[in-house]
């Protein structure tokens, strides 16, 4: 086990640094006049601009960029920021950002988990009946509409019928966050509890089940100790890896809502140029997404004990 | 999923029933006593996320972003008023006595720089104006070269101490005392509360550019307190404020709130408690925002100005007010030597734009009305620009606008109210004739393709593009001239102006300084400093001998203005022969000015609305109202300030 | 000697033959007839099935007797924010122009860019998914591709895309395929790896059956649900990321317009005028509901377990 944990983290920091170099390449692709305002490239002479891009670093061989670069990631030094917060440090534009979507994310989350899964086992308790029909037709419909719509339905709803705010405000975050929330859960909770009467009802199908009713044991404690623990482990593979993917923060909620999270900085990072911090995210992006699957792996094999990590990654 | 939508609707039809009924009831009282209305204490506006701030040092930028935030936290000698004239502030006096050599600032002694906190830091002094420009001129403290360009074309020695300072070591440039900046730039300080500066040339106009960053204090204690290296990243809780407002908070992204200085120098001014500025994805959001009073003023985007508009009943129908015109002036800027996208030149467009007759049948021919409308449905033609230099710049010492008397060298009609000033078919028809008839002969193909680019993510881009489209297909025949839409996914320059693949670009130039000067000169011919002959219009780059001609004739005329220096009259007159003969021979087409419609609690008459510097969004003795103004509070606002 | 040449006359090898490899065994049973057989049995995604056609079908025919003529919209702010009326039978834009040709003419987009992407991750997807999972020598590296390129912002290729290479149909099916196949290999694979050391499998690699005709014959039928699943899955969300990357400006170029595009303008319009917003995102919900439904019926009657 610990010597698996530990070739898992090697290759995920070998894809990592793979991943990272990928994108700083990517980003030098394109030209160097990007690294300029609409302003600047009108004002400043050839010179000046050379200038510039000499400072930065931009114009040398690119061995000498990418090892310069390394160097900096082994310090943990990112750098500084160039437009989205000029001169301030990748790390703390990024660190006031990153705890707005997780707090956001999470709350949305742990709402999404409890009542997608509710709803889920009331489908199940409820096969065939006219709750389970309701709650597919919600999945259905939740699915079914692009999210650029709901969460226009949300807002329009949300701030002229019910009157709460839907400016996201640090001063006041608890009610500001009630709309940008819901648009988070709407769909997770769809899929929570698809995915929550999926397992169930393929469980209630088991023989072994079947042969507990027989055996008299009453309807709840099957529910309870049987269907519903094991139908939660493979969905709580995807748990940790939710979690972690909070950080990243949603483009469109954050858009509409104003939050100064973590979702649109991206794009605007790339839009505005801004290497350090694109480079940063992808660094941030690539180290969850493997510690994501790795989580939810150990989890798994922590809930089902049938379940045994070999060193060949597995067939998930 | 169709009954699902109609419930919606039906369910947001009520909300609106609702919010209608309640509000409705609200505008009755506020109605009878208006007058006694009571101002706001704690200003909410807006600002949408491509124009979020990204510096907070005022040297260290020159984008209008940055600099309408930080117009409120720093202050340079002077300011500007409602009308756009100069007046006093931290410099209680200041003037030339040689034409403009040289300029004497003489200072108020009770200005005081505070911290975040607003604790007092220190007394301001001369010495701050010239710690900031030696900041700015050092190439190694200030690398990003922001807020030069001007300094270095008016200073005396301000070039060479640049180039001095590149050929340091950055080690050495950043311990540079002031000694041989002083010794080498043409600024002095005779007295803590005197600055005098040099000018290369004579420059009247030297004054209108202290509102400007450039000329901006910082003081030496603050850089002494931060270290040299670390002015530009320090954050706001160690900036140095001698402004209005103290920069309080500032979350990338959604919020930035001002908040009074209690030590502003000026005691008797009108100042909100706190100014609160918040990031709306965009104005209609941004209008639902202000329907909740969670913002005091909002742009009316196209959909919501008519819904307003053309329903008598609703709520805010008695409450739409016209804006004033921003400080930019757009114009049609043609590409004299435009390419195709394999790099070749587009000879059929080059030789078709350079027929005089061709550019004068857009000029007479083309009617803007419906385009003018996407902006403002309800007075369009208040959007018309008549001029290539923006109304307001200068004035006569009669009071007469410079434009008026350009207006009066084109022999412009006066509006009938129905139709643009300068449209005349007639003359458009005869001249298309003229144009097909020469530019047959010499082989150019109609239609003439027209290459226009536009951002690729944006709509309103788009459906405005289409509409100009249509204008000219209607106007001038589809068979003559065909607009032909592009875009550019992040950048005009680096995807279009740098390839020159455009024919055309709509472009508003803001002034920099108060003088023509800065406006004219930027179409000069063979001159490095003409910003849009070198970028835009690539006229240095023509080959038609006549067209060259029209250009050099052009900059002889205003390089004749540039050289009167003692007489601004004569100045201004010499610049208005040269402005009515580019506007005459159709060098560029005056295009539009921007004048919107809005929902507002702000008195956009008591702002500051000068068309050079950085000063417009300084929260100065704004007049405001908790109930919102009428289109009736406008109208009297207007007269009064004409008067 | 003699001996060995007596064995050699015995057992000689035989030129592999497809056709007599089917021989042996025959019966009646037709995997596809099944498949349908199956599948018409579950009355309401057939229902949706035919809707959807109709719609496809619809969309042309509503070109066609439409009043207005996509190409040939003209601008006329007097008409703009009508709603459906006998004229325009879907209301007019902010412009005025007709809403219902650019309705249908923007489903047919966005259908027709769904259905190209989600064939071509298909396609894509399976093969690379069946040589990822056969060989295993393969594996390692395939992984660690998957690693990387799923490991990079979607974001980051398309703006990078659209800045260096530009905006179009094309560009935009290709890179939606480029990411989109990623999703669909991994399932193929992980399928693949559990089939590919059953015993018959075994047996036949024994017998020399080559690799193409065991992953054809005995492996791909155990794909096929999981395969129609994704495919129709992967429908919906190609509109879904379409209208998202539109809305950031890295979408289609402006003369193609979407159901995305359309969606994204009305957003500024729908709280006055909703039938902005209501055509287009009902024929989206449409079609993603048909094809949630259609997917998961047609999957279920595809898996040969399902067909005893």
């Amino acid at each position: 086990m610990f010597k698996y944990t530990i070739k898992r983290l090697l290759q995920s920091v070998v894809t990592v640094l793979i991943v990272v170099t990928i994108v700083f390449l990517l980003m030098r692709m394109l030209p160097t006049d990007y690294f300029f305002t609409e302003d600047q490239l009108m004002k400043f002479t050839p010179e000046q601009k050379e200038e510039q891009l000499q400072a930065a670093g931009l114009l040398d061989p690119m061995p000498k960029q990418l090892v310069r670069y390394y160097g900096q990631l082994l310090k943990f030094d990112f750098g500084e920021s160039r437009r989205i917060q000029n001169g301030v440090d990748v790390v703390s534009v990024i660190g006031d950002k990153f705890t707005i979507s997780m707090k956001l994310g999470c709350t949305a989350l742990v709402i999404s988990l409890f009542v997608g899964i509710l709803i889920g086992i009331i489908q199940t308790l409820n096969k065939d009946r006219i709750l389970d029909h309701v709650g597919t037709a919600y999945t259905i419909f939740v699915n079914a509409v692009p999210s650029l719509v709901s969460y226009s339905l949300v807002l329009a709803f949300g701030s002229k019928v019910l009157g709460l705010p839907s400016l996201y405000s640090t001063r006041n975050p608890s009610e500001t966050s009630i709309l940008p929330i819901v648009c988070l859960s709407l769909a997770s909770i769809a899929s929570y509890a698809l995915w929550t009467r999926r397992y169930m009802v393929d469980e209630l199908n088991k023989d072994y089940i079947k042969l507990a009713r027989v055996k008299g044991t009453s309807s709840a404690g099957i529910m309870i100790k049987h269907v519903f623990k094991n139908a939660f482990v493979p969905l709580a593979q995807y748990v940790p890896a939710s979690f972690l993917y909070t950080i990243g923060g949603s483009l469109l909620v954050e858009r509409f809502f104003s939050v100064p999270g973590m979702g649109p900085l991206l794009t605007d990072a790339i839009v505005r140029y801004d290497v350090n911090v694109v480079q940063t995210l992808v660094v941030l992006y690539a180290v969850l997404g493997t510690l994501g699957v790795f989580l939810g792996d150990i989890l798994m094999m922590l809930l089902d004990p049938r379940i045994k990590l070999t060193g060949k990654g597995g067939t998930r | 999923m169709k009954k699902r939508g109609k419930w919606l609707a039906l369910a947001l039809v009520a909300a609106l029933a609702v919010t209608t009924v309640g509000c409705g009831s609200g505008k009755k009282e506020s109605k009878g006593e208006k007058g006694a209305s009571e101002e706001i204490k704690d200003l909410v506006t807006y600002e949408v996320p491509q124009r979020e701030m990204e510096n907070v040092f005022v040297l260290n930028t020159e984008m209008a972003a940055d600099l309408n935030v930080l117009c409120n936290t720093n202050e340079g000698f002077l300011e500007t008023n409602p009308k756009g004239q100069l007046v006093a502030g931290i410099a209680k006096e200041w003037g030339t006595e040689d034409n403009g050599l040289t300029w004497t600032f003489k200072m108020r002694d009770d200005v005081k720089w505070v911290d975040q906190q607003g604790n007092e830091k220190a007394d301001m002094v001369a010495d701050d104006f010239v710690t900031a420009l030696e900041w700015i001129l050092n190439a190694h403290k200030n690398d990003a070269g922001n807020n030069t360009s001007m300094p270095i074309s008016m200073i005396k020695g301000a070039k060479e101490y640049r180039e001095y300072t590149k050929s340091l070591s950055a080690d050495e440039a950043l311990k540079l005392d002031k000694s041989k900046f002083l010794e080498m730039v043409g600024i002095e300080t005779p007295d803590d509360y005197t600055v005098v500066y040099h000018c290369i040339a004579e420059t009247p106009y030297f004054d209108t550019v202290a509102v400007c960053a450039c000329l901006y204090p910082i003081s030496q204690g603050f850089i002494d307190e931060v270290g040299v290296e670390n002015v530009k990243s320090v954050g706001i809780d160690k900036l140095w404020y001698n402004g209005p407002y103290i920069l309080t908070e500032f979350i990338q992204g959604n919020t930035k709130t001002l908040t009074k200085n209690e030590s502003y120098w000026d005691k008797d001014c009108k100042l909100f408690d706190t100014v609160t500025i918040k990031l709306v994805e965009d104005v209609t959001v941004g209008y639902s925002l202000y329907d909740t009073g969670e913002i005091d003023t909002i742009d009316l985007a196209e959909a919501n100005l008519r819904a307003i508009y053309e329903d008598e009943n609703n709520q805010y129908h008695d409450y739409l007010t016209e804006k004033l015109p921003n400080k930019f002036s757009y114009q049609m800027k043609f590409n004299y030597a435009k390419k195709n996208e394999d790099g070749s030149d587009d000879t059929n467009w080059n030789t078709a734009i350079a027929n005089e007759a061709f550019r004068q049948s857009i000029y007479y021919g083309l009617d803007l009305t419906k385009t003018y409308e996407r902006a403002n449905m309800i007075n369009p033609l208040s959007c018309e620009n008549t001029a290539y230099t923006m109304k307001g710049l200068v004035y006569f010492s009669d009071g007469t606008d410079y434009v008026d008397r350009v207006e009066e060298l084109i022999e412009l009609p006066e509006s009938n109210g129905k139709k643009m000033r300068r449209l005349d078919k007639e003359k458009a028809e005869e001249l298309k004739k003229q144009a097909i008839e020469e530019l047959s002969a010499k082989g150019v193909k109609f239609p003439v393709e027209m290459d226009y680019y536009i951002p690729a993510g944006s709509q309103l881009a788009l459906d405005s593009a289409t509409v100009l489209q249509e204008n000219f297909a209607e106007c001038l025949g589809d068979d003559y001239i065909k607009l032909n839409i592009g875009t550019y996914v992040s950048s005009l320059t680096q995807e279009v102006i740098d390839p020159s693949l455009q024919s055309v670009v709509m472009n508003g130039w803001g002034a920099d300084y108060g003088d023509v000067q800065n406006f004219l000169g930027q179409e000069t011919y063979g001159e490095e400093t003409a910003y849009y002959s070198m970028n835009y219009t690539n006229i240095n780059d023509a080959t038609d001998p006549e067209l060259i001609a029209t250009w050099k004739e052009f900059t002889d005329l205003v390089n004749k203005a540039n050289a009167i220096t003692g007489d601004l009259d004569e100045r201004y007159e010499a610049y208005a022969q040269a402005e009515a003969y580019m506007l005459k021979h159709a060098m560029t087409i005056p295009y539009n000015l921007e004048i919107s419609w809005q929902l507002s609690k702000i008195n956009d008459y008591s702002v500051s609305h000068a068309i050079y510097g950085m000063q417009n969004a300084k929260y100065k003795n704004w007049e405001t109202s908790v109930d919102a103004y009428t289109t009736e509070d406008y109208e009297k606002f207007a007269e009064e300030f004409n008067k | 000697m003699g001996e060995n040449e007596k064995k050699d006359d015995l057992f000689r090898f035989v030129e592999y033959s497809a056709e007599k490899a089917e021989r042996t065994g025959y019966s009646d049973y037709s995997y596809w007839k099944s498949v349908f057989q199956n599948f018409l049995k579950k009355k309401s995604a057939v229902v949706m099935a035919i809707v959807f056609f109709a719609l496809v079908i619809f969309s042309f025919i509503a070109l066609h007797i439409g009043k207005y003529d996509y190409a040939a919209l003209k601008t006329n702010s007097a008409m703009a924010f009508q709603s459906p009326n006998g004229e325009y039978w879907f209301g007019t834009d902010n412009l005025g122009r007709d809403y219902w040709c650019q309705v249908w003419y923007a489903a047919q987009t966005s259908i027709k860019l769904a259905l190209i992407v989600a064939l071509g991750e298909c396609v894509l997807g399976v093969i690379i998914g069946c040589i990822w999972g056969y060989i295993r020598s393969l594996d390692r590296i395939l992984t660690e591709v998957y690693n990387i390129i799923n490991n990079v912002p979607v974001i980051i290729y398309m703006t990078l895309i659209a800045l260096l290479v530009g905006q179009s149909f094309t560009i935009m099916c290709i890179s939606l395929i480029g990411f989109g196949w990623l999703t669909m290999a991994r399932n193929v694979r992980n399928l693949v790896m559990m089939y590919r050391d059953r015993e018959y499998n075994l047996a036949s690699r024994c017998l020399g059956t080559p690799i193409w005709r065991v992953l054809v014959k005995n492996i791909l039928p155990y794909l096929i649900s999981i395969i129609i699943l994704r495919l129709a899955l992967s429908i919906p969300s190609t509109i879904a990321l379409e209208s998202t990357l539109s809305y950031l400006g890295l979408g289609l170029g402006i003369d193609t317009p979407s159901l995305g595009i359309l969606l994204r303008n009305a957003r500024n319009y729908f709280l006055e005028h909703p039938y902005l917003l209501i055509f287009p995102a009902v024929i989206v919900s449409l079609i993603t509901v048909t094809f949630y439904l259609v997917g998961n019926a047609f999957s279920d009657a595809a898996d040969p377990r399902n067909h005893v």
